[in-house]
């Protein structure tokens, strides 16, 4: 290999080292979510572990027995928020995340600090069980 | 082993040994805080005694302003009113957390090392309180003893 054509390749090689640790940033679209009414917020059960790949190249699990109070309503579907525990989606950066479910598809998250929803490529999907108060 | 490997592995030990918090452990002070004001949530910022990357101790920044420093071993807390927040630490790749916060609700933000391009990195991560006060326990409290902020 030629001088030039070495710094080249090693130029290149560089390149991909530095850029393969950086994660991609969370896809986000602004999104106005109408809050459920505070009486109506009723509280499902997951019946079934799902694992969720992200876009991002993160994953997630969504835990059997986890619950999910209904926040409100988006164009995409249904935003559900976890009770009692942490759910976040990432990728360059870290952020709470409400499942949005459509037609018993996890279709995306709504990203409650950003207002924004973020949607899945590939849809995972859920079974929820209204819980009794 | 011979003695210069002793020598070394002992200054080694040593070095990553000294940058671990010190000070009460939070079984010991958890009942002395401060009963959290009906307006206001609490968020608790830890990090476990994992030797690897202590010398990497950021500042924690929380909505911008300074609230503590990242210190394997440690932990401390602040009360701040309901509302969106964000964590980042000044380490060499931000990565930052956004979450809400709810009146009168504890949340939990693990601090974590992970292997950077060229150094190790500590990153914020949200987890539940069933795993935050589980992980809070043998970690010593790095705040301001007694009061919140």
């Amino acid at each position: 290999m030629r001088p030039n054509a070495r710094a080249v390749a090693y130029f290149l090689a560089s390149g991909l080292i530095l850029t393969a640790g950086c994660a991609h940033e969370v896809v986000r679209h602004p999104a106005t979510l109408t809050p459920a009414a505070a009486a109506s917020g009723q509280i499902v059960e997951v019946q079934q572990e799902a694992e969720i790949a992200l876009d991002s190249g993160y994953s997630r699990r969504l835990a059997r027995g986890s619950r999910w109070a209904q926040a409100g309503t988006l164009p995409q579907g249904q935003a559900y928020k976890i009770v009692g525990g942490a759910f976040t989606v990432e990728g360059a950066h870290v952020h709470e995340a409400w499942l949005v479910v459509s037609g018993g598809e996890l279709v995306g998250f709504y990203l409650p600090v950003e207002k924004a929803f973020t949607p899945l490529s590939t849809r995972a999907r859920v079974e929820f069980k209204p819980v009794n108060p | 082993m011979n003695l210069v490997g002793r020598i070394a592995a002992l200054v080694l030990l040593a070095g990553m040994m000294a940058g671990c918090a010190t000070g009460p452990k939070y079984e010991e002070v958890r009942g002395g805080f401060p009963s959290l004001d009906a307006d206001k949530g609490r968020i608790y910022f830890y990090r476990s005694s994992n030797p690897f990357g202590s010398a990497i101790q950021p500042s924690v920044m929380l909505n911008g302003e300074k609230v503590g420093d990242s210190r394997p071993g440690g932990f401390f807390f602040v009360d701040r009113p309901p509302g969106n927040q964000e964590v980042n630490l000044t380490t060499e790749v931000e990565k930052k957390l956004t979450f809400t916060l709810d009146p009168r609700q504890d949340q939990y933000v693990r601090m974590s090392v992970g292997l950077g391009l060229v150094v190790y990195r500590v990153y914020p991560e949200l987890v539940d309180k069933k795993t935050g006060e589980e992980e809070l326990k043998g970690l010593s409290y790095t705040g301001q003893t007694g009061t919140a902020k």
